[in-house]
């Protein structure tokens, strides 16, 4: 079934086009992976599915629904979580906080019913943490629980805005390259948390320049180059693919 | 749960002691010290609301003082209402202003924020001159009577003290319960990173206007106990130098922390009179001390910039870290 339809999206800064008329779906329970050089407009494409840039032309549509107009919140709420190139942690919180924090598209509990403490909260705050400590053992980092994001290992805080994007209670979710910056054993250990999530009934979209990992996890690749799509396939079939092998070639850092 | 009771005694028992100090305090001038201090206290939950936890600047809450106290001053004297009714109104008008001043900050951060917010307080500090019909103008408002409730007056020192604090205590419950809860972890998400909490499907937008809205209300309604309180107000009150004492005193008590800034609070406040509350203490000290207020604001916000970024809240989480720790050891050893 196809979850998430990507139609002719477009996304121009000034005279630069980041994004060219790209198309292409998402299957639900798959893992799609996003790849292309430096620059290709993957990010930028992110940005436009989870409402962070509007597109200037194109559709995105979702589950059936029309993701136009929305802003990034609603977009949450309907199903689509994200983490960033840039990881976007809640430093001064702790590891625990920041999956609660995930919580919120989940739970109800507003300034009113907080200040007085109205029924339902203290249930909903305790049903939160012990979802938020689930998400942290899917992850690997129920150790850290209680520690500021800030103290984090470089290597546990691609994890950590994981959990917290696994915490809003995602159908879709579009990970920014969730291995950079991991050493060997723990990307290993991501492929192994990402087959986890997509089995848990999460599909995943993946912006990844680690094509090791690439190959290994995904069902099929969009390869983009200079915004626009160039080869849409199964791995084996990339890897042959001459378009992609002239578009690494131009940037073999890449490759 | 066993954590949160140890926390609300934490909280009952400094409450008990503020409720006490009238039986034992009969010198009328520093139980009015200390019922300015909740007053302060009362503000300074609120801005601990907007700046410490959502990480917005304002400048302009003692404009939001000054709407609420000329608001409750107008109600009860012009249109002679109850008491009650120019608190609400107070808080409902002071509230409006908030959700105007929210509608720069969707745009603005940091520096651009704060002179928007300032600008705000100049604005109402001009309007308060001006707008004589309503206010007074530059002589004041006079003749605003004691809080009141049906055929109660509050008549006495004891009496407003109690009711100034009883509301700033109320106060520090809800925003505990608050800041500990849901909305609270969105408004410390939001100073964090706005993208990230964007990501986590908070509504920036609805909970700047909500912070907003709900600090500006605390301020209007502490401005309106202390027009009750004084019974004359002018706008040399609420001026920007106050809003500036205000922020340094969030900025003093420390970021994500209520105590913090309520504790800050009473010191600043006291600061100038520290010679009619401790004894010993000569009268030329407190002289000093009010004539280079300002200044000693200034030093000691750059003093907590460079060596305790934290504040009090800092200082004190660091103090019960340490006593933690040494829990620990001893029970490991």
């Amino acid at each position: 079934m196809r979850l998430l339809h990507v139609d002719g999206v477009t996304k121009r800064f000034g005279g630069l086009t980041a994004v060219d008329a790209v198309s292409f779906d998402v299957n639900e329970g798959s893992i799609k992976a996003l790849i292309g050089p430096n620059g290709a407009g993957k990010s930028t494409l992110f940005n436009v599915l989870t409402a962070y840039e509007r597109p200037d032309k194109g559709t995105t549509v979702f589950d059936g629904r029309d993701l136009a107009g929305l802003g990034p919140h609603q977009i949450v709420r309907l199903g689509v979580a994200r983490t960033f190139q840039n990881t976007q942690l809640f430093e001064e919180m702790t590891v625990l906080e920041n999956v609660l924090v995930g919580r919120h598209p989940l739970t109800r509990t507003g300034v009113l019913a907080a200040a007085l403490r109205l029924p339902g909260t203290g249930a909903e705050e305790r049903r939160s943490r012990e979802e938020a400590e689930r998400f942290l053992r899917l992850v690997g980092l129920e150790r850290h629980a209680p520690a500021p994001a800030a103290d984090l290992p470089h290597g546990l805080r691609r994890a950590l805005e994981i959990a917290r994007a696994l915490a809003t209670g995602p159908r879709l979710l579009l990970l920014d390259e969730p291995a950079a910056g991991l050493n060997t054993a723990e990307t290993a250990n991501l492929a192994e948390v990402l087959y986890r999530i997509r089995d848990m009934g999460v599909t995943l979209v993946v912006v990844e320049h680690d094509m090791g990992l690439v190959m290994e996890i995904s069902d099929e690749i969009v390869v983009l180059n200079e915004g626009r799509k160039i080869a849409e396939g199964p791995p084996r079939l990339i890897q042959k693919d001459p378009a992609v092998i002239e578009a690494y070639l131009g940037e073999p850092d890449n490759a | 749960m066993g954590r949160l009771r140890a926390r609300g005694l934490l909280l009952a028992v400094p409450a008990l002691l503020i409720v006490l100090v009238p039986l034992l305090v009969d010198d009328r001038f520093v139980l009015k010290v200390l019922t300015f201090v909740g007053i302060n206290a009362l503000v300074v939950v609120g801005l601990a609301l907007l700046f410490g936890y959502a990480g917005q600047v304002s400048l302009g809450h003692a404009g939001f003082m000054g709407l609420g106290a000329y608001t409750s001053a107008y109600v009860t004297v012009r249109l002679e209402w109850s008491w009650l009714a120019g608190i609400v109104a107070a808080a409902l008008v002071a509230a409006v202003g908030g959700l105007l001043l929210a509608l720069p900050s969707l745009r603005l951060r940091g520096h651009y924020l704060a002179m928007a917010t300032l600008g705000f307080g100049e604005i109402m500090f001009i309007a308060f001159v001006e707008a004589e019909p309503l206010t007074g103008g530059v002589d004041g408002f006079t003749g605003i009577p004691y809080a009141s409730v049906g055929a109660f007056e509050f008549g006495t020192p004891e009496l407003n003290y109690w009711l100034v604090w009883a509301t700033a205590l109320l106060s520090v419950a809800v925003a505990y319960n608050v800041v500990r809860l849901r909305p609270g972890r969105a408004m410390r998400a939001l100073h964090g990173s706005e993208l990230g909490a964007r990501a986590c499907g908070v509504d920036i937008v609805r909970l700047k206007v909500q912070v907003f809205v709900l600090s500006a209300a605390l301020a209007g309604i502490a401005g309106a106990l202390y027009a009750h309180l004084v019974g004359f107000i002018s706008p040399s009150i609420f001026t920007l130098h106050f809003s500036v004492i205000l922020l340094a005193m969030t900025v003093l008590g420390g970021t994500s922390s209520i105590a913090g800034p309520v504790l800050a609070a009473a010191l600043l406040t006291l600061l100038p009179y520290v010679d009619a509350i401790l004894p010993g203490v000569p009268e030329s000290v407190a002289t000093f001390l009010s004539e280079w207020e300002t200044d000693i604001y200034g030093l000691s916000i750059i003093l907590v910039m460079l060596f305790a970024p934290g504040g009090v809240a800092g200082l004190l989480r660091r103090i019960g870290a340490r006593r933690g720790r040494s829990s620990m050891e001893r029970e490991a050893a």
